[in-house]
């Protein structure tokens, strides 16, 4: 029997590999959402006893990573007219073959691992070993300063599905904390982006080369 | 294995006119009528009644071409379970088998472009030997999931009878995947758009057109009808995968079958019509997808069912 | 009381922000002057937290604590008389930050929940980028986005780090609070292999946060960057806000009995940082940028020393605190420099000695004390770590690292050498008159590290040996 919480992390294992091959920004900003919506509701599946404020902190995620950071990157781009195409450091076709590599290897690893904290589960350590690494590698992959900071936000939704086990502990009020933070994060990237644009009416973080050694 | 036979020989009749749906629906999106539905019949007799005309530097593989990948087309259609029921041949490890021998087919054309020694040709058939190792790399990919899943190295055992839906039942994700894997697969080794265009009149972006350009008469038919019945071929893969269902009833069974045929290509014909083709050099991308959706779904397969 | 001590920056930063000039400049000068207060009365009476879940006054936390209180205070009145010479276009926004950047690193120093200290690490990044941003120029726009993404992306690991620390516990079956200190009691349950993986995380998170190479390449960039006033608190706090994080879990590493694990690891970076820092600070040609890697060469020298233990803890603490006061006051003092020479780059200051001269006192005395001169804490603290490191044995690494030092101080000596006695451009006019908001606030800071030298209250002793106590540190 396959937990439902495993087709769901398929679908977000596809998204890696989806995300490696698109080009456009847009497509990955859809990626990513999709990618926080689904990782913000895998506690659900997860049997943890839901009290009140779990559920409201979920619906807070759900709200933050699946629409609000997501938007608000896509309506910066709308409003400054960027070009929707990346510059790449790695190419399309090597970054595919490299996801592919890395949803091997992700399984792999995690059975060493040997997790068994994950009630049934047997996707949530592999993709989240997946999205953490593959951020990673969008950040160093394409020198779209866009496409960094999307790389950004896919580490960190991996880090949270690794945290869904730890949500059970703590109190509510911190995960909120470090939410926010994940938050005002990406909000002041997204500003010093909107000056980027302004400065350069581009994005290729080649330019940024001034500062050296 | 009467019924086999007749299911056969249904298939390769009714080939044609399924194609031409295709152009039925590529009309219909253009807001114009189109042309009827029997127009590849019309088409193939007009052809056979004509003479063939052979350049003089052609060789008796110029001749042969036609006539081999419509054979390799036929024979392989041989081990095609069609709307569930066990096809006329059958052996453990004919996937292989078919895979070769599309191989050969397709060998055979490419050695007849060659032959004619145009460059356009050339430069068509290193296309149409370039996409195809993909392809071939995605379907050995769904090959290792399907063994994977059943064990046994025949078509008949992943399409006949009850299953593909007890595959579905065991590993639903990844069969999802495998039918995108295997609708991109039907796109690219029948030359549809967004990787070739079948109606364009440029050389230059053709790929598997410009290989027969020089063909003409009972041969371009010969090209022509196995071309079709190879979009069969594919489209009853992708068919059987969508509709696995087994209703115990067989006329029933094979009118379900009929209508998911028709909504592939349906389908193939709405992709055409919505879809751009794509740029020579985004091509191999494309059809890389289908590789990594192949093998993503193995890995996944290989996760789940221990 | 213990959280009072940064809300209270907290709510003046917010307010700053809706404030004129001057009104600002006040605020900020009364926040330094409560903190300070604040901080004093937190050492000597040493309260309990309202939330002791999330909060608790450490020995570590609390030798944090009074450096950022006092250096802090002293900016503030510096940064009175900076922001009317420096040309800055939206005061309130400087002054709010830093009120928000001084509350942050307050709450760094009194957090004792792991993911309480990881959101307080994470909002100083955040609260210092507009900052590193305030000349708004393409450079300083560069250096932000790297120091934000960078840090963010170095942090994120450090979470990473702090929930495999919890799935440590988990592994272990042990259920206490996720505190600091709770699982330092309990450090021997707890799942060794998670442990080992959560330290090596936190450490590379905070690890790019401290400065330490090879994730320090954000750091020359920023500190250089900055206004000098944002400079120092970043050089002078901010480092030992993020090696406190580290510290804290080298604390648990060593109470499971994995300090020998821990400690090379950190001696490993320790003196990748140290070999890093001598290689580029040869041939820098900013005067800002070169003392940006002397803070890379610092922050290696403490992770190295505590990486070492024992006595080399304890030197670590004492370069911890003597770094803090003298960088702060060198960033302060290139501060006038880039008044008066109106250039960053060291071929075009010269003749120092005589054109500022009270500068030149400032800036000579902070080389020294940098460097390792005799008279200033920093000599005893790399002294006790380099006695450390024969003493467990390392002769290699000890080889190593009094080799880097000396190429440091070659280099350092030669740019400041440059700086002070060589020869101006003949078009140099300084444009600027030392007053004394400019150049006392550095005495002070220098004054203190002196004094610390000679005569150590026996309260700040106590707290440093029950600090390193913890990680085997002491005589």
């Amino acid at each position: 029997m396959i937990h439902p919480v495993d087709i769901l992390l398929t679908l977000v294992l596809l998204s890696v590999l989806f995300a490696f091959a698109s080009s456009r920004l847009p497509v990955l900003i859809r990626i990513l959402a999709f990618q926080g919506v689904v990782v913000s509701i895998v506690p659900f599946f997860l049997g943890h006893d839901m009290a009140t404020g779990s559920i409201v902190f979920t619906l807070a995620t759900l709200t933050i990573r699946g629409i609000i950071i997501p938007w608000s990157i896509y309506s910066m781009i709308k409003k400054m007219g960027i070009k929707r195409e990346m510059e790449t450091v790695v190419g399309y076709n090597v970054s595919v073959f490299v996801s592919l590599l890395l949803i091997v290897a992700a399984p792999m690893l995690s059975h060493k691992f040997n997790l068994t904290f994950f009630s049934g589960s047997t996707l949530i350590t592999p993709t989240a070993i997946t999205l953490v690494v593959a951020g990673m590698f969008l950040l160093m992959a394409r020198r779209n300063a866009i496409a960094m900071v999307l790389g950004y936000i896919m580490m960190e939704n991996g880090i949270y599905l690794v945290g869904t086990s730890f949500s059970a502990r703590t109190q509510h009020i911190v995960e909120f904390g470090i939410l926010l933070d994940v938050l005002a994060g990406v909000m002041i990237m997204a500003i010093m982006l909107q000056s980027m644009s302004h400065k350069y009416d581009n994005l290729d973080t080649a330019l940024l080369r001034e500062l050296k050694e | 294995m009467i019924k086999s036979i007749i299911f056969w020989l249904l298939a390769m009749l009714l080939a044609p006119f399924f194609s031409a749906v295709i152009l039925k629906i590529k009309a219909f999106f253009g807001g114009k009528k189109g042309p009827p539905l029997l127009i590849n019949y019309y088409t193939l007799i007009k052809l056979f009644k004509k003479g063939s005309v052979y350049s003089t530097s052609t060789t008796f593989i110029f001749k042969m071409g036609p006539m081999v990948s419509l054979c390799s087309a036929v024979t392989v259609l041989l081990f095609l379970p069609i709307a569930g029921h066990a096809p006329v041949v059958s052996f453990d490890g004919d996937v292989i088998f078919i895979l070769y021998l599309m191989g050969l087919g397709r060998f055979f054309t490419i050695a007849a472009a060659m032959d004619t020694a145009s460059p356009f040709e050339g430069m068509g058939a290193a296309r149409e030997a370039y996409f195809p190792i993909i392809c071939e790399a995605t379907m050995f990919m769904i090959l290792v999931l399907f063994y994977k899943l059943t064990g046994e190295l025949s078509l008949a055992t992943y399409f006949s009878g009850s299953q593909p839906a007890g595959l579905w039942h065991v590993a639903g994700a990844p069969l999802l995947f495998v039918s995108m894997a295997f609708f991109i697969i039907l796109l690219t080794e029948n030359s549809r758009v967004p990787v070739d265009d079948p109606a364009t009149h440029l050389e230059l972006t053709m790929i598997h057109e410009v290989m027969v350009l020089d063909h003409s008469g009972p041969d371009l038919a010969l090209i022509e009808l196995g071309s079709f019945i190879k979009l069969f071929f594919f489209s009853t893969f992708v068919a059987r995968l969508i509709c696995p269902f087994d209703m115990g009833n067989s006329v029933f069974n094979t009118a379900m079958f009929g209508a998911a045929l028709l909504l592939v290509y349906v389908a193939a014909g709405i992709t055409e019509s919505v879809m751009a083709r794509y740029r020579m050099d985004r091509v191999p991308r494309f059809v890389l997808t289908s590789f990594a959706l192949a093998f993503f779904a193995t890995v996944i397969t290989l996760e789940f069912v221990k | 009381m213990v959280e009072v001590i940064f809300l209270v920056p907290f709510i003046t930063g917010l307010a700053a922000f809706f404030l004129p000039g001057i009104a600002g400049r006040v605020v900020l000068g009364l926040t330094g002057a409560v903190h300070l207060l604040m901080s004093i009365l937190l050492w000597v009476n040493r309260p309990d937290a309202f939330f002791p879940e999330f909060f608790a006054v450490t020995p570590e936390g609390l030798l944090s604590l009074i450096v950022i209180s006092l250096l802090f205070f002293l900016i503030s009145i510096y940064v009175t008389e900076y922001l009317r010479e420096a040309d800055i276009r939206s005061e309130n926004i400087f002054i709010g930050s830093i009120l928000l950047f001084l509350s942050t690193m307050t709450m760094v120093t009194l957090s004792d929940h792991i993911m309480v200290m990881w959101i307080a690490i994470e909002a100083t990044t955040l609260a210092s980028a507009p900052l590193i941003y305030t000349h708004r120029t393409a450079k300083a726009l560069e250096a932000t986005w790297k120091y934000v993404l960078i840090c963010s992306v170095g942090i994120a690991m450090a979470l990473l780090g702090s929930i495999l620390l919890t799935l440590a516990m988990d592994a272990g079956n042990v259920n206490v609070p996720v505190s600091f200190s709770a699982l330092t009691g309990v450090a021997k349950q707890l799942d060794p292999t998670w442990l080992k993986a959560g330290f090596v995380f936190i450490l590379v998170g905070y690890g790019t946060k401290m400065g330490l190479a090879p994730m320090h390449t954000w750091l020359p960039d920023a500190h250089s960057e900055a206004p000098s006033p944002a400079s120092a608190l970043l050089s002078g706090v901010l480092l030992n806000c993020a090696y406190l994080g580290i510290f804290k879990t080298n604390k648990i590493m060593f109470a499971a009995g994995l300090g020998d694990f821990s400690g090379m690891i950190l001696m490993v970076f320790g003196l990748m940082s140290i070999i890093a820092a001598a290689t580029f600070i040869l041939k820098q040609t900013e005067y800002k940028r070169m003392l940006a890697y002397s803070s890379i060469e610092n922050m290696g020298i403490i992770a190295f020393g505590t990486g070492i233990g024992g006595i080399g803890a304890y030197g670590a603490i004492l370069c911890l605190l003597h770094h803090s006061l003298i960088k702060s006051s060198l960033f302060l003092t290139s501060g006038n420099i880039l008044f008066g020479f109106k250039s960053r780059f060291i071929g075009q200051t010269g003749n120092l000695v005589k054109l500022m001269p009270k500068t030149f006192v400032a800036f000579f005395a902070g080389f020294a004390g940098i460097s390792g001169f005799p008279p200033f804490g920093i000599f005893i603290g790399e002294l006790l770590i380099i006695v450390g490191a024969f003493r467990s044995g390392h002769y290699t690494m000890a080889a190593i690292f009094i080799l880097s030092l000396c190429f440091i101080f070659a280099g350092f000596a030669n740019h400041v050498m440059k700086i002070s006695f060589g020869k101006a451009p003949s078009d140099t006019r300084i444009a600027i008159t030392e007053k004394p908001c400019l150049v006392w606030p550095q005495y002070a800071l220098l004054l203190t590290s002196l004094v610390l030298c000679f005569w150590m209250p026996d309260t700040l002793y106590q707290t440093i040996i029950d600090a390193v106590a913890a990680i085997g540190g002491g005589f």
